[in-house]
């Protein structure tokens, strides 16, 4: 297939949808125009909600039937796409656009070996043979450079990593030479350093088939390494469109400029005060989680299961008022040793707490509950759904006996002043929230305790990058206000940078490196450590980037 | 309950709930003859003005005995469902909060239960405790307790792992407080789903056993047993076999539609805030 040089391979042309629901009509894209020419990546940067991945649903004709075309159109290759048939698209979909998707462990048909579903779209569109495709599939999977790509075709999706599965993604979506990839967030679900080797193999890609590329993202910094121009998209709308180098350079539009400052940079600290007491809140001593163990039935066939360390011989401590940030990958034992110290998941070791010391699970009793608060990472679900905020709130104070019942209301209103929101919400279901509120909710119940040390179990992961700010200068102000220490476990590198005193990495269960914050790019930082940091691109150079 | 209203089958359903249940109530004093009287001169006749659903073998009014039948029906299935999900429920929530070597325990002897097909497991128990409604009642009942306990169980386990548990353990609640305050309320939603489907299939069981002379006894106004004894006349007047047979389909399909849609609205991904 030819294209011709001036013509973009796609064009949205003020193209608006909306969705029909009980309420009246939804609009999901408002009047967006963008086209792609070839060899161009084009950034669509927005949060959650803005109509992202509906835009990239419509390009690929593939809407829920109370979706309705308003006005517009979208070329591609110079042809309206609109007008066509369920079938010519059904031909059009894998061979001429293609599509990569966000979670790679759900793209694959989990009773299919990953080589009969690349080699299925050998057969539909390039009419080959069983034993051809399969051929194809190798060669194609050879591309991506992934080891053993035979062995790899006969595996079934549960025996690959995230990141083999991604790479078959990728050379399923490449295999037909699309005209045009839509990318929806690829590395999102992979952990950092995966997500990097996914890049870069994007990035070899485009350059050896000079394919458009449409990638969807919310991380600034990563568009501004891979995109050529960038597209702005708030509520429906696109707000700001241009190259790269231009729009992060010289931002236009409000929203651009809230979205930029809202990306965590390292040198920008936020942190509280260090903390001028030496003597540690909290000293975690040895500590091992096995999971797997095996029932006892089990025992009795004489199976030993499969054991493995969640976490192994882990100690740490934490000083009043200190933020210690817990980093790694995902599976690396942060979430563990979360649970260990909240007290949900039966360990091996010492926890010593206010000159007492804990040795398993059972020992830890109300006081020491109530000085340890834990705050999770799903917004939605830490709040039952069954009770107002008011009585999530007012819980811990009759739990803990911290407010004469007649006060409680009154403290209520306090603690939602003190998270930033209205009053009236304390009769408000979790479900009329935004997830930034609901976190907000879980973050004043935690402090509502009066802890001395609260545990963030990755809180902002779930939030959008503005959201994300906001929900972490809120609890720097509370920490300096209430001077509790805190654990704070996330895989954002940069974010942990502005907040935390020192940083501890964890890798496979094992605690490899523990660091203070100005110490990060000193020469001894473990291997793992520097490997993680050089991975996520620094956002203070987002002009430099986009300059290149 | 607007979303309820506004599905289709929701309204369908809870229309033909509506009529069965109004029959269920006051069915016995609208009823235009006594069920048991005898008008031997127009007997298995088809619907007229005097008889609105025709008569049976022995010239009683169809009309009046199914109006007469109707309490027994659908309060034999709502009292089978009943002591069965309460039963259950309890099971099933034990197994699923105690956990560990009871919950093994419990569901290794329930699935042994499970094994057996329901119709037959009713049968067994009938044949134990002997014909009858009340007897009918509670084989009905035991034979939807191992079902009702897995889903109880599978309820309150999916339930027990949510961050908002985790987090009320995490800040030393009692286990009651737990169970009673932050499992419970949330786990309820699919048994009372679950629940109302079964109504049906008791109802459905419960004319099967009448049918088969198992359950209520003559002159019962069972439907069940009103289609088995009009079975031998069905050629000469189908419609006394027709009549009660339509009434338990349509009861049935009721409760079916109904919790149906109960399902839908419990649904959190179908809920609209």
């Amino acid at each position: 297939m030819t294209v011709s040089v001036d013509r973009p391979v796609l064009e949205v042309s003020h193209y608006s949808l909306a969705y029909a629901t009980p309420e009246g009509e939804a609009k999901a894209l408002d009047d967006v125009s963008l086209d792609i020419r070839h060899g161009e990546t084009h950034a669509l940067v927005g949060e959650s909600g803005s109509g992202k991945s509906t835009l990239a649903w419509a390009i690929m004709r593939y809407l829920p039937p109370n979706a309705r075309n308003l006005a517009g159109r979208i070329l591609l290759s110079g042809e309206d796409i609109l007008g066509k048939t369920r079938a010519q698209m059904e031909e059009l979909r894998g061979r001429r656009i293609a599509m990569v998707f966000q979670d790679p462990s759900s793209a694959f048909n989990p009773t299919m070996r990953m080589g009969d579903q690349i080699a299925e779209v050998f057969i539909r569109h390039r009419g080959m043979d069983r034993k051809a495709a399969w051929a194809a599939g190798i060669a194609a999977l050879e591309h991506t450079g992934i080891s053993h790509p035979a062995e790899i075709m006969r595996r079934y999706p549960h025996e690959a990593s995230g990141g083999e599965k991604q790479r078959v993604v990728i050379a399923t979506a490449f295999a037909c030479n699309p005209e045009l990839i839509i990318f929806d967030e690829p590395t999102t679900a992979l952990d950092i350093l995966t997500a990097q080797q996914i890049l870069d193999l994007f990035l070899r890609l485009r350059e050896e088939t000079g394919v458009a590329a449409l990638y969807i993202s919310h991380d600034l910094g990563l568009v501004a390494r891979i995109a050529d121009r960038v597209s702005v998209i708030h509520k429906g709308r696109i707000v700001e469109s241009g190259p790269v180098s231009e729009v992060f350079r010289n931002p236009k539009d409000g929203y651009t400029r809230a979205l930029m400052a809202a990306v965590p940079r390292p040198d920008n600290r936020i942190a509280v005060p260090p903390p001028t007491i030496e003597v540690p809140v909290l000293q975690v001593r040895d500590i091992s989680v096995r999971y797997g163990d095996p029932g006892w039935l089990a025992r009795l066939l004489g199976s030993d299961g499969n054991l493995f360390y969640g976490a192994q011989e882990v100690g740490f401590d934490i000083r009043p008022g200190e933020l210690l940030g817990l980093v790694g990958a995902s599976g690396s034992g942060k979430s563990t040793m979360a649970q260990v110290i909240s007290g949900l998941r039966d360990f091996q070791g010492e926890v010593l707490f206010g000159g007492r010391s804990f040795r398993s699970r059972r020992d830890f009793d109300r006081v020491y509950r109530r000085d340890v608060q834990i705050v999770f990472q799903h917004p939605d679900a830490s709040l039952n759904p069954q009770q107002t905020i008011g009585r999530i709130l007012s819980r811990p104070l009759r739990l803990y006996g911290l407010t004469p019942p007649s006060r409680i209301t009154q403290r209520v209103a306090e603690l939602l002043e003190m998270v930033l929101l209205p009053a009236e919400f304390a009769s408000r279901y979790p479900h009329q929230l935004s997830g930034g509120q609901k976190q907000r909710v879980a973050i004043a119940r935690a402090f509502a305790a009066e802890p001395k040390l609260v545990i963030c179990d990755e809180i902002t992961a779930a939030l959008d990058v503005s959201v994300q700010a906001a929900v972490a200068r809120l609890l720097m102000d509370l920490q300096r206000k209430s001077d509790a220490a805190c654990l704070f476990i996330t895989h954002d590198l940069n974010l942990i940078r502005q907040l935390a005193h020192r940083i501890a990495v964890m890798q496979r269960g094992r605690l490899v490196d523990m660091f203070d914050v100005a110490d990060s790019n000193s020469s001894n930082r473990h291997p793992y450590t520097r490997a993680l940091l050089n991975a996520v691109p620094i956002p203070a150079d987002l002009q430099e980037a986009a300059a290149i | 309950m607007r979303e309820f209203l506004r599905s289709p089958v929701g309204l369908v359903g809870a229309l033909l709930l509506l009529i069965v249940l109004f029959a269920a109530l006051f069915g016995p004093f609208i009823a235009p003859y006594d069920p048991q009287q005898f008008h031997a001169a127009s007997r298995l006749q088809g619907p007229s003005w005097k008889f609105l659903l025709g008569t049976d073998q022995y010239g009683r009014d169809l009309l009046s005995r199914l109006l007469h039948g109707a309490p027994s029906t659908v309060f034999f299935g709502l009292g089978a469902t009943a002591l069965g999900v309460g039963a259950g429920s309890i099971i099933g929530v034990i197994a699923g909060v105690v956990g560990g070597r009871v919950d093994s325990i419990i569901m290794r002897a329930l699935d042994g239960l499970l094994a057996m097909p329901e119709l037959l497991f009713t049968l067994l128990i009938v044949t134990f405790l002997g014909g009858g409604t009340t007897q009918a009642m509670l084989a009905v009942a035991l034979t939807f307790t191992p079902g009702m306990a897995r889903i109880a169980r599978s309820s309150v386990l999916s339930v027990r792992t949510r961050e908002y548990v985790l987090a009320a353990v995490a800040r030393g609640e009692s286990n009651t407080w737990i169970i009673g305050w932050e499992v419970l309320p949330n786990a309820l939603g699919p048994i009372i789903v679950e629940a109302t489907i079964r109504v049906s299939f008791a109802i459905m069981i419960g004319a099967t056993l009448g049918f088969l002379g198992l359950g209520a006894q003559p002159p019962s106004t069972e439907w069940g047993l009103m289609v088995a004894e009009a079975r031998q006349f069905m050629f000469r007047n189908p419609w006394c076999v027709a009549v009660p047979g339509i009434a338990i389909a349509i009861t049935a399909m009721g409760f079916n539609l109904f919790g149906d849609t109960l399902r839908d609205a419990f649904d959190p991904k179908r809920r609209r805030s």
